[in-house]
C-alpha cells in the first residue's frame, strides 16, 4: 500500500505524548482536506460495504423464510440433524472473538501496541477454532453421512423428500459465512503483520484496525442470526 | 357500473388499429374500453406537453443579445396542482384495472374446466370427459405466395411444415382453466380473451373466460370433414420463454356450437386403431421435435434410415448402442433422459401421467408403422384395438 | 502518484498529457487513480459493449424481416424439394454451433438483453460521464476512493470479458433474465450459462463499488460553500443512482450466486422437480432488477436537467421538486419489483404491486413538468445537446405514459410479454438514457476532450437516431396490443408489415450512430479548440480549463452562487457584452 507521511502530522494527544511512539500517522489522499475527512469517509464507506453484505446474505435469510413456510416438516426434520452444541460453541468462539477484536481496535487507540497483537492473535485464534468446528465436526461427518446439497444429496433415511433443499440452505449459507470468516480473519492477519512489523498503528492512526473490526462484527453478526435459525428453531 | 361506459360494442377506428378485432369477450371488451381511455388520457397529456414544448422552442429560441427572461424558479400552486391532478387520475386508472382484474380472472363455480398442458413445445387441453383433440390446422394459408415470391422453385406442391392443434369450446359458456407445466415455465395467452397467465411446473394456475356467441358470418374449415362449419378460429400462444421452439408453441382455439362441440368430444373420447392413434397424437404433441420425414428436428426423426426408425440401434449419448424396441420407445417417453441419443441434448420431458398406455401403444405401433423394419408397415392391423381408454391423462 | 505526491503546487497540463512514450503513456493510463481518465476509460469500454449490443439487436430485427416457412415444391426438373425461408441469421449456425436457426436468434437477443442491461446501460452514465463529472461538480480533485475506482474498472472489464467469452463460445438462450428452470436446464455446454451468470455476478461488484464511491464523495467532498441544495441536479440524480447500486446489486448477488450452483450442482431452491421454486428466483431477480431501472434513467434524467436548463439559459424550475423525487423514485423503486411478475403471482400481491407502480410514476411526471417550465421564457439555443433534451421529453413521455396500461392490471394481463412492453422500455431505455447519455457526452465533449465537434452533424445525427428510434419502437406497440408475443423467432403473417417496418428503422438507427461516430472522430482528429465554457453553464467543471488539469482546478473552488442563476451570474469564461443578463432577475433564490 502506498503511503506518504504527511508533513503537518496531527500532534500526539498530551496523555500519550510521552509514550515512545512507534507508530506514525499516515498520509492523507491528496482530495481530502484532512485527516478526519479521509478517517470519515473511510468509515462510512466501510458502513455502506457492510449494508451490502446485509443485503448479501438477506437473500439466503429469505430463501430461508420461505421455504420454512413452504416445507415446514422438512425444516424441522433439518434442525434436528443438527447438533445445536457445535452452533453454539461456535457461537461463543464468535462472540469471544468479537471481544478481543473491539479490544484491539481500544488498545491501538491507546497505543497498547503489545496488547493490540495479543488481541489479534486471540481473534484469528478464534477464527481458526471456528473454521476448525465447522469443518471437522460438521461438514466433514454430515457429507460422509450423505447430508449433502443437491446432486450430492444421498442421504438413505431422509424422512421428508424437501430435506435436500434445506441442506442446500444450510451448505450455502453457512458456506457463505465461512467464506466471509476467511476473508475478514485475512483482514486481521494483514493487521497484526503490519502491527507486529511496523507498529503501524496507534491512538490516531487505526483506521485499518476498525475497519477490518467492523468486518469481523459484521461476519459475528450474521452468525448470530444463522445459529438459532439453523439450530435452535424446530 | 363503468361497464357500458369500457365495454362499448363499437370498435372505433384506432381501437380496430390498436387490436384489430373486438375483445371474444365482454370482460376482454372492458379491458380494451380502459386500454382506450388510458390511450386518450395519455394522448391528451403528451400533446398537450408537446405543443407546449415546441411553442416555447420557438418562441424563445435565442436570439442575439437577447437575455433569458426572468420568471418564477418555482410555484406551489403549479407544483400541488401537476402532483395531485395526475395522482388522481391513477387512482382511477388502478380500480379499473382492479375491476377489470377481478373480472378476467374469476369464473363461476359452474364454468366447464378445461385442464390445460404445456410443454416444450406443445399444448393440450384435456376435456372433461377425458378426451382431447386430435385435430390441428396449419399456421399459414399464405405459404404459397411466400414461396413462389421466394422465386426458388417453379411448381409448388403443397406446404407443409408443422400443424398446430385445435382445441374446441362451445360457444356462449363459462370455461376456466387449470394450467400445469411439464417443464420450464410457459404463459398461455389467447389474445382474442385479452388475457394470459403464466403456466407453472410446481403449481396449477388459470383464468376464466366467458366464449362468444357465433355470428351467422362466422364459419371456419372443419379439417375433417373438409366442410365450412359455424365457428371461430383465435390463436393459442405461449407468451413465456421457454427455448428454441417457443415462436411455435402455438394453438386454435375454436369456437363451435354446443352439438358440434358435443359430438367431437365424443367422438374423440372412443377407442381408436391404434396407429391412427399413434398418428394423431404425434401430429399434435411430437411433431414440434420428431419429424416423419426424416428432415432434422429437436429430437431423432421416427423415419427408419440412417440408422433411425423403429428396430434400428440407437447409437447413445454415452458411447454405446441401444436397439429401439418397444421397451426403448416406452422408456424414452416416460424417462426421456435415461438414454438419448448421440448428437442430441436431453431436452425432452417425460410423459409420464401425459399419455395413457393405450396412447403410448398407439404412439409405438405408429413408429413400426413408419419403418421398413416394423411389421406394421402396411396396414396390417395385427394388434386389436384395446378396450376404451377411460381415464385419459391425469397429473400427478 | 498523483494519489500520493499530495498539495504540491507545480504547472499542471491537462489530465491526458501523459508522459512521452506509447508505452509509457499506456502504462500511465492502466495505472492511473485520475476519476477522469478512468471516466474516460469506462466510455470506451461501455461504447464498446454498446457496439456489441447494438450488432445483436441488428441481428434480431433482420431476424424478424419476414416469418420463417416451410415449403414444399417442384424445381425445374420436376424434383420434390424443401425449403425453408425466413430463416436469416441460419448462416450463423455452426459458427454459433446451435441447434437451429431459431437457437440462433435466441442467443442473438439474450446477448442483446444481456450486454445491452449489464455492460451498457447500467453503467452507461455514472460510470462514464459520472466518474468524469462527479468530482469536478463538487470542487473535489477526485472521488472518494480513487484506488477503488480503478479496481471498479478492472472488475467491469472483468466481467465484460467473461461475457465476450461466453458469447466467443457460442452464446447462451437463457434470456438476459436468466429465468429457471430454462436457464438451468437449457444447453448440454454448462459453461457458457455459467460464464454469462459469472459475467453478470462479477459486474455487480464493479456497481456496487461505484456507488459507494459516489455517495461518500456525494457527502464528503462538496466544495466550500455547496450545501445539499447547491449541487447541480445531475449529481442528485447520480446520488440516488448509487444509493440504489448500493442497496439493490448484492441481492443479484447472491441470486446468481445460488443459480450457478442450481447450474452447477442442482441444489434445488429454484427447481422445481425438487421442491423449489422457480418464481421465487423471479421475486430476487426482479428485487434487483426494478430498482436497476431507475439506476439506468436518474443519471439520465440529471443529465437532462443539465442541458435543459444550460442550453435554455434558465434557472432550473422546482430545484427541489426534481431533487426530491429522484430520492422519491429511488425509494419506491425497491417495492414495485412485482410488476414484471403479474401473471405469476397471486391475486392479492398483484393488486398491491400494481397500485405501488402507480406510486412511482407520479414523481416521474413531475420531472417532465418541471423540465418543461424551465423552458419558458428561456434563451433556447438549437444545437445537438438541446435536440437530445427534446427528444428526450418526446420520447420519454411516450415511454412513462406507455407505462399506464401495464402498470394497470386488467389490460396488463393482455400486454405482458408482448411487442407493447418491447416498445415501452425500448423508450424508456434507448429514447430516455441512451438519448440523454448521447445528450450528455455531446454538452460535455468539449469539457472531456479539449476539441469541439462540428454541430451540423451532430444535429444530423440526433435527428437521424430520433427518428429511426420511433420508426422501430412505436410499430411495435402496435405489433404488442395486436397479439405478437416478444422473444418470437417467427410469427404469424398478419405482423409482418409492422416487423418490416420496424427493421427499416433499425437501419436508420444504425445511420445516425455512425454519423455520431464520424462526427466524434473528426472532432478528435481536427476539432476546433474548445473554449472553457462554451455554453454558458455556472456548474463547476465550467470553472477549470478544456480539458481540465490533473488536479481539476488551480485553486480549491468556492461556491458562491447557485448551479443554475442564469439571470444573475456572469458565466466564468464568458464576457459580459456576450452574455446579456435579465434586467430585473428573479427574486426568488
Amino acid at each position: 500500500m502506498q503511503t506518504t507521511l504527511d508533513a503537518d502530522t496531527t500532534p500526539a494527544p498530551a496523555h500519550i505524548a510521552n509514550h515512545p511512539l512507534h507508530w506514525r500517522n499516515r498520509g492523507y489522499a491528496h482530495h481530502f482536506k484532512s485527516r478526519d475527512e479521509d478517517f470519515d469517509s473511510s468509515k462510512f464507506g466501510m458502513w455502506l460495504f457492510l449494508t451490502t453484505e446485509v443485503l448479501l446474505f438477506a437473500g439466503i435469510f429469505c430463501g430461508y423464510a420461505v421455504f420454512r413456510m413452504l416445507y415446514p416438516e422438512a425444516w424441522s426434520n433439518g434442525s434436528h440433524y443438527l447438533d445445536w452444541r457445535f452452533g453454539a460453541a461456535n457461537t461463543v468462539v464468535l462472540l469471544i472473538s468479537s471481544w478481543t477484536v473491539a479490544s484491539a481496535v481500544r488498545c491501538a487507540q491507546l497505543n497498547k501496541q503489545k496488547w493490540l497483537q495479543i488481541n489479534l492473535v486471540i481473534t484469528l485464534l478464534c477464527a481458526a477454532l471456528f473454521v476448525f468446528i465447522k469443518i471437522q465436526f460438521e461438514y466433514i461427518p454430515k457429507l460422509g453421512e450423505g447430508k449433502a446439497p443437491g446432486t450430492f444429496f444421498s442421504y438413505a433415511y431422509a424422512q421428508n423428500p424437501y430435506e435436500v433443499l434445506w441442506w442446500s440452505l444450510y451448505y450455502m449459507g453457512t458456506g457463505i459465512h465461512a467464506l466471509h470468516v476467511l476473508i475478514g480473519a485475512s483482514l486481521l492477519a494483514w493487521v497484526l503483520f503490519r502491527s507486529w512489523k511496523y507498529q503501524a498503528y496507534g491512538p490516531t492512526e487505526y483506521l485499518m484496525v476498525e475497519n477490518s473490526a467492523l468486518y469481523w462484527h459484521l461476519v459475528d453478526l450474521v452468525w448470530i442470526f444463522l445459529f438459532p435459525l439453523l439450530y435452535l428453531i424446530h | 357500473m363503468n361497464m357500458p361506459l369500457l365495454a362499448s360494442t363499437n370498435m372505433s377506428f384506432l381501437q380496430r388499429i390498436f387490436f384489430g378485432n373486438h375483445g371474444a369477450s365482454e370482460a376482454a371488451a372492458w379491458s380494451d374500453g380502459l386500454f382506450m381511455m388510458i390511450f386518450w388520457f395519455s394522448a391528451v397529456c403528451f400533446v398537450i406537453l408537446m405543443a407546449l414544448m415546441v411553442i416555447f422552442v420557438v418562441k424563445y429560441r435565442r436570439k442575439p443579445g437577447v437575455a433569458a427572461q426572468p420568471s418564477p424558479h418555482h410555484n406551489l400552486n403549479l407544483e400541488i396542482l401537476w402532483t395531485v391532478v395526475p395522482s388522481a387520475s391513477m387512482l382511477v386508472m388502478f380500480v379499473l384495472g382492479f375491476e377489470g382484474y377481478a373480472m378476467k380472472m374469476v369464473a363461476p363455480d359452474s364454468a366447464m374446466e378445461l385442464k390445460v398442458d404445456a410443454w416444450k413445445w406443445a399444448w393440450k387441453v384435456t376435456y372433461p370427459n377425458g378426451a382431447s383433440s386430435p385435430e390441428t390446422k396449419y399456421i399459414s394459408f399464405d405459404d404459397n405466395m411466400l414461396a413462389l415470391e421466394a422465386g426458388e422453385a417453379d411448381a409448388l406442391i403443397e406446404t407443409m411444415g408443422l400443424e398446430y392443434p385445435i382445441f374446441y369450446v362451445p360457444e356462449d359458456t363459462a370455461v376456466k382453466l387449470r394450467m400445469h407445466s411439464q417443464d420450464v415455465i410457459h404463459s398461455f395467452w389467447i389474445p382474442e380473451f385479452r388475457t394470459k397467465m403464466d403456466v407453472m411446473p410446481n403449481r396449477y394456475t388459470g383464468y376464466g373466460f366467458q366464449t362468444p356467441k357465433l355470428k351467422s358470418t362466422d364459419m371456419v374449415l372443419d379439417q375433417t370433414t373438409m366442410l365450412d362449419i359455424p365457428g371461430r378460429d383465435m390463436w393459442i400462444f405461449c407468451a413465456e420463454y421457454c427455448g428454441d421452439e417457443h415462436s411455435r408453441m402455438a394453438a386454435t382455439l375454436r369456437i363451435v356450437p354446443q352439438e358440434i362441440y358435443e359430438a367431437k368430444i365424443k367422438e374423440w373420447g372412443t377407442p381408436k386403431d391404434p396407429i391412427e392413434l399413434g398418428k394423431t397424437i404425434h401430429k399434435t404433441m411430437c411433431a414440434i421435435c420428431h419429424s416423419v420425414d426424416g428432415s432434422p428436428g429437436t429430437g431423432p426423426t421416427w423415419k427408419s434410415g440412417n440408422g433411425y426408425g423403429f428396430g434400428y440401434d440407437a447409437a447413445l449419448a454415452d458411447g454405446t448402442t441401444a436397439p429401439r424396441d418397444a421397451n426403448y420407445l416406452r422408456e424414452s417417453i416416460l424417462d426421456p433422459n435415461a438414454k438419448v441419443v448421440a448428437g442430441y441434448v436431453p431436452a425432452m420431458p417425460s410423459f409420464q401421467g401425459q399419455l395413457s398406455d393405450v396412447e403410448i401403444d398407439g404412439l409405438i405401433a405408429y413408429m413400426q408403422s413408419l419403418s421398413d423394419l416394423g411389421p406394421n408397415q402396411e396396414e396390417t392391423n395385427e394388434e386389436t384395438p384395446e378396450a376404451a381408454d377411460t381415464a385419459g391423462s391425469e397429473s400427478p | 502518484m498523483s494519489y500520493a505526491d499530495s498539495n504540491a503546487h507545480h504547472e499542471e497540463g491537462s489530465y491526458f498529457s501523459g508522459p512521452p512514450g506509447m508505452l509509457a503513456k499506456i502504462w500511465q493510463w492502466m495505472t492511473t487513480v485520475d476519476h477522469k481518465k478512468i471516466g474516460v476509460m469506462y466510455l470506451f469500454a461501455i461504447m464498446f459493449m454498446f457496439f456489441i449490443g447494438g450488432v445483436a439487436a441488428l441481428a434480431v430485427r433482420y431476424e424478424l424481416l419476414d416469418p420463417v416457412r416451410t415449403v414444399q415444391m417442384m424445381d425445374a426438373s420436376g424434383e420434390e424439394m424443401t425449403i425453408v425461408t425466413g430463416e436469416r441469421l441460419a448462416g450463423l449456425k455452426d459458427i454459433m454451433n446451435a441447434r437451429s436457426a431459431n437457437e440462433v436468434y435466441n442467443r442473438m437477443f439474450t446477448l442483446h438483453g444481456a450486454v445491452m442491461v449489464f455492460m451498457f446501460i447500467v453503467p452507461s452514465v455514472p460510470a462514464s460521464l459520472g466518474n468524469f463529472f462527479l468530482p469536478i461538480m463538487l470542487g473535489a480533485k477526485d472521488v472518494a476512493f480513487p484506488r477503488l475506482n480503478l479496481l471498479s474498472w478492472y472488475i467491469y472489464v472483468t466481467g465484460c470479458l467473461f461475457g465476450v467469452l461466453s458469447i466467443l463460445m457460442g452464446g447462451v438462450d437463457t434470456g438476459w433474465t436468466f429465468y429457471t428452470p430454462y436457464s438451468t436446464t437449457t444447453d448440454a455446454d454448462h459453461w457458457r450459462v455459467v460464464l454469462m451468470i459469472l459475467a453478470a455476478f462479477i459486474l455487480g461488484f464493479s456497481s456496487i463499488l461505484t456507488g459507494m464511491n459516489f455517495v461518500v464523495s456525494v457527502h464528503k467532498l462538496r466544495a466550500p460553500g455547496m450545501g445539499w441544495f447547491d449541487m447541480p441536479l445531475f449529481l442528485w440524480g447520480v446520488y440516488a443512482t448509487s444509493i440504489i447500486q448500493v442497496l439493490a446489486t448484492p441481492v443479484i448477488g447472491i441470486t446468481l450466486l445460488l443459480l450457478v450452483f442450481e447450474r452447477l450442482f442442482h441444489i434445488g431452491i429454484f427447481d422445481p422437480s425438487m421442491g423449489g421454486d422457480p418464481v421465487l428466483y423471479q421475486h430476487f431477480f426482479w428485487f434487483y432488477s426494478h430498482p436497476v431501472v431507475y439506476v439506468m434513467i436518474l443519471p439520465a434524467m440529471g443529465i437532462i436537467s443539465e442541458l435543459i436548463a444550460v442550453h435554455s439559459r434558465k434557472h432550473i424550475f422546482g430545484y427541489r421538486a426534481i431533487a426530491f423525487s429522484s430520492l422519491g423514485i429511488a425509494g419506491v423503486s425497491f417495492l414495485v419489483w412485482g410488476h414484471h411478475i403479474f401473471t405469476a403471482m397471486g391475486e392479492l400481491a398483484a393488486i398491491l404491486f400494481s397500485g405501488l407502480t402507480f406510486l412511482v410514476a407520479i414523481p416521474t411526471a413531475i420531472k417532465v413538468f418541471n423540465w418543461l417550465a424551465t423552458l419558458y421564457k428561456g434563451s433556447i439555443a438549437i444545437n445537438t445537446p438541446m435536440l437530445y433534451a427534446l427528444a428526450f421529453l418526446f420520447t420519454f413521455s411516450i415511454g412513462g405514459l406507455t407505462g399506464l396500461p401495464l402498470a394497470t392490471l386488467a389490460t396488463d394481463l393482455h400486454l405482458h410479454d408482448t411487442y407493447y412492453v418491447v416498445a415501452h422500455f425500448h423508450y424508456v431505455m434507448m429514447g430516455g438514457t441512451v438519448v440523454a447519455f448521447m445528450g450528455g457526452i455531446h454538452h460535455w465533449w468539449p469539457k472531456m476532450f479539449g476539441k469541439m465537434y462540428n454541430e451540423k452533424g451532430g444535429m444530423l445525427g440526433c435527428i437521424l437516431v430520433f427518428v429511426g428510434f420511433n420508426i422501430t419502437f412505436f410499430t411495435q406497440f402496435f405489433l404488442g396490443t395486436q397479439g405478437m408475443p416478444r422473444r418470437y423467432a417467427n410469427y404469424v403473417d398478419e405482423f409482418q408489415t409492422l416487423h418490416q417496418i420496424s427493421t427499416y428503422g433499425s437501419w436508420i438507427i444504425l445511420l445516425g450512430f455512425l454519423v455520431h461516430l464520424g462526427v466524434f472522430i473528426a472532432s478528435l482528429i481536427s476539432g476546433e479548440k474548445a473554449d472553457q465554457n462554451p455554453w454558458g453553464g455556472l456548474t463547476l467543471e465550467w470553472e477549470t480549463e478544456s480539458p481540465p488539469i490533473e488536479h481539476n482546478f488551480h485553486h480549491e473552488p468556492v461556491v458562491t452562487h447557485g448551479p443554475y442563476d442564469f439571470d444573475k451570474v456572469v458565466p466564468p469564461g464568458w464576457d459580459p457584452k456576450d452574455y446579456p443578463l435579465p434586467a430585473n432577475p428573479s427574486s426568488h433564490s
